[in-house]
């Protein structure tokens, strides 16, 4: 069974449409990861798998049944800022928002104290959430997200503004956590950690999917058409060459989209300059999203308020 | 039902583990008491000084007797700092017919505070012929100051009637003697005894007439207007750090706004509780037992839990619906004004508790908690279909407040960016 059943999900807000005939399903155990640009509708679709939205056209199950408070009870939520009541103390906020899932005091102690020793918090306890440092304080947001031991775990922008280190401290949990069988919805922004955490990528663009897949199957599908390349007199030298559709400048070497074949490539341009490392490679995700999610004068509008992402 | 409770418990423990609370709940009592002590205080001590004055005595007889009883005044108000009072130091005018040149020299003397006021007494003032005596002028710079002139006049009457009554050879004695006014003492009912006896009226005193009623409208005002608009800054604050998102993830946001209110609700009969207990002990200290109704508390408790539901109702709705407190505060005005009503109407309807006025006020939704609850204080007792159909009315209300909240916290709490208009809370109502 799916942990989450979209079946031609449609939202709209007034006359603009944040989701648009979307169908995804997420298998159990696994992590999938939410990409698209700011406003396109993935915080939507995460409130509509949370019931907070419900959707004008479409069904939306979560482990197979339909909007019931049960089924919210297994999930567990990280929204992207805050969400904390600053003058709550930590332990007191971490019972109130696991009672809420409808779990006992006497169950939520063990799991918050375990948390608190793992994240190093124990010694904040029973101080107040404005007491705490932001990287603190994600965490103690995260900690609530989990206390209840949800079955489905969906984070929204998890790792944004953290350290390295607390970056680092969290992608473990994430990771234990769906070796535990917890499956994770992460959305981010953050393409790299989605290349690295994620089984699955689905990305959704002006209220559409646009990817849904392994990163295999993604990249696959977006050719092996990129080479990568390092030549005598860097970006300079690159000029001038019809085969080039697009130049992606890293400095010391260059990302490339070429058009026809990249060994007459090669050979036009080892005439040309030295070629010191020439790498026929697959797309990152990064390309992709930026191919894809292009800015446009669409998007130069203003958000549709209530669509907010 | 059981998150309800999760919900109400936490917003409970919320407001009352507050140092603020209290804080508030302990203060109220000592500020009331603090603010009565020192007015009484100010009055005594204030007002101090010595006050000056010239008097232009036309008639010739009334500045000796005047001077006398300023003497008298003033050492019945002692001396150095046993000195409770003001003292009033009387100077006659040199010349017995003093021109306009004198009276702006007494005017200069004034501004430059070498003497408080001046007052000019006509000649026929003492005259009993006269159909209309004329007015005695007082002239000061400081005309919010009555002390000296109320005493002035009172002093000046005394000898000018005396005086009037010796001219038309009247024993004064006697007048005072006949002209004594007969007092009217204001008594409850009499009533039949089971015996067959007549049990006699009580005389009605000011306590249980007056100062009782108040106290039990101010407790419920005081109840409802420290818990039910905290409501509001409580939801903009979830709603700006995104607590409304989280919390809404968990239960249904019918559930929150119900948690929240009966959260509110059992702090304010707890504000109520206490300020009752106390009353009721400082009742029975001061041996007024009677003054202690449990039947009257009964409908108290009813009739706030449904003004706190009522109004927190209407808090959480605007709450839910702006974006921040600046948006809100303009939008909880009338909201704040409906509040009013009853506590203003209020001293209309302790005169008259009978009346139009305290009828309609009765019976009007978001007033009934308050009025119906004075008059149910007050004599004589409103029978019960009033009482009856008032809860009724505030039931019907308070219910029909409850659901409109909650159509409009379902939308407004996840709102972000701009607030809503009025108009638009209606659609949010209106819409399925």
């Amino acid at each position: 069974m799916a942990a989450i059943e979209i079946s031609s999900v449609t939202k709209r807000f007034g006359t603009y449409a944040a989701v648009n005939d979307v169908s995804l399903s997420v298998p159990e155990g696994s992590i999938y990861g939410f990409i698209g640009p700011n406003g396109s509708g993935k915080t939507t679709t995460i409130r509509m798998i949370m019931n907070i939205l419900l959707p004008d056209a479409g069904d939306v199950t979560v482990f197979g049944r339909h909007s019931s408070s049960s089924a919210r009870d297994d999930v567990g939520y990280l929204p992207e800022e805050r969400g904390l009541y600053k003058r709550m103390p930590v332990r007191r906020l971490l019972r109130y928002y696991g009672q809420l899932k409808g779990k006992s005091v006497k169950d939520l102690d063990p799991v918050i104290n375990t948390w608190l020793e793992r994240f190093q918090l124990t010694p904040w306890g029973d101080k107040k959430i404005e007491a705490l440092s932001k990287g603190m304080a994600q965490k103690v947001q995260f900690i609530s997200a989990i206390v209840s031991k949800p079955k489905l775990l969906i984070l929204d922008e998890p790792f944004s503004g953290l350290d390295p280190v607390n970056a680092d401290a969290l992608k473990d949990a994430v990771l234990d956590l769906r070796r535990q069988g917890t499956t994770i919805v992460f959305s981010t922004h953050d393409m790299l950690a989605a290349e690295r955490l994620c089984d699955r990528i689905f990305m959704i663009f002006k209220g559409q999917k646009v990817l849904d897949g392994t990163l295999d199957e993604i990249q696959s599908n977006y050719g092996h058409d990129t080479v990568r390349v390092k030549v005598s007199g860097g970006h300079a030298a690159l000029a001038g060459f019809t085969e080039i559709e697009s130049i992606n400048d890293y400095g010391n070497h260059q990302d490339l989209r070429l058009v026809g074949d990249p060994q007459a490539f090669l050979l036009k341009l080892a005439q040309k300059t030295a070629v010191q490392h020439f790498e026929l490679t697959k797309p990152s995700l990064h390309d992709i999203f930026v191919r894809i999610a292009q800015p446009t004068a669409e998007d130069m509008k203003p958000p549709v308020p209530g669509a907010h992402s | 039902m059981n998150r309800i409770f999760i919900v109400a418990q936490s917003e409970f423990l919320t407001l009352v583990k507050t140092k603020a609370f209290l804080i508030g709940l302990l203060l109220m009592p000592v500020i009331t008491a603090g603010a009565i002590g020192f007015q009484v205080y100010a009055q005594k001590h204030s007002d101090r000084d010595d006050h000056k004055f010239v008097v232009i005595d036309h008639s010739g007889v009334l500045y000796a007797p005047l001077a006398e009883a300023a003497s008298a005044f003033n050492v019945k108000n002692g001396t150095g700092k046993e000195r409770t009072g003001p003292n009033f130091i009387a100077d006659s005018a040199p010349s017995a017919t003093p021109d306009d040149a004198y009276r702006v020299t007494l005017s200069e003397q004034i501004k430059q505070k070498t003497l408080f006021a001046f007052v000019e007494i006509p000649a026929d003032v003492v005259d009993p012929n006269v159909e209309t005596p004329p007015a005695i002028s007082y002239y000061t710079e400081t005309p919010s100051y009555d002390r000296l002139p109320d005493w002035l006049s009172q002093t000046l009457n005394e000898e000018i009637t005396k005086r009037r009554f010796n001219t038309a050879g009247v024993d004064q004695t006697l007048v005072k003697k006949l002209s004594t006014r007969a007092k009217i003492n204001t008594m409850g009912l009499l009533a039949k005894n089971t015996d067959g006896s007549v049990k006699q009226a009580e005389k009605v005193d000011e306590i249980a007439t007056f100062v009782a009623p108040f106290a039990v409208l101010f407790i419920m005002f005081l109840s409802v207007m420290s818990t039910a608009p905290q409501l509001l800054n409580a939801v903009i604050e979830e709603k700006m750090s995104r607590i409304s998102e989280v919390l809404v993830a968990s239960v249904s946001p019918f559930e929150l706004l119900m948690g929240k209110l009966f959260g509110v609700t059992a702090v304010a009969v707890l504000l109520a509780l206490v300020y009752f207990l106390g009353a009721g002990y400082y009742a029975i200290y001061a041996g007024r037992t009677e003054l202690v109704q449990p039947a009257l508390m009964g409908w108290f408790v009813i009739f706030l839990v449904c003004c706190v539901l009522m109004f927190g109702s209407m808090f959480l709705a605007i709450g839910s619906a702006c974006s921040d407190i600046k948006d809100a505060q303009s939008m909880m005005q009338p909201v704040m004004m409906l509040m009013m009503v009853g506590y203003i109407g209020s001293f209309a309807v302790l005169r008259a508790p009978e009346s139009n006025l305290a009828m309609g006020l009765s019976f009007f939704p978001t007033s009934a908690p308050f009025i119906m609850m004075l008059r149910m204080a007050m004599q004589p007792t409103p029978p019960l279909w009033q009482p009856a159909l008032s809860l009724a009315i505030t039931l019907v209300t308070t219910v029909a407040f409850v659901w409109a909240a909650s159509r409009i916290f379902r939308v407004g709490v996840l709102m972000q960016g701009k607030g809503a208009t009025f108009a638009e809370m209606i659609r949010w109502i209106r819409a399925s």
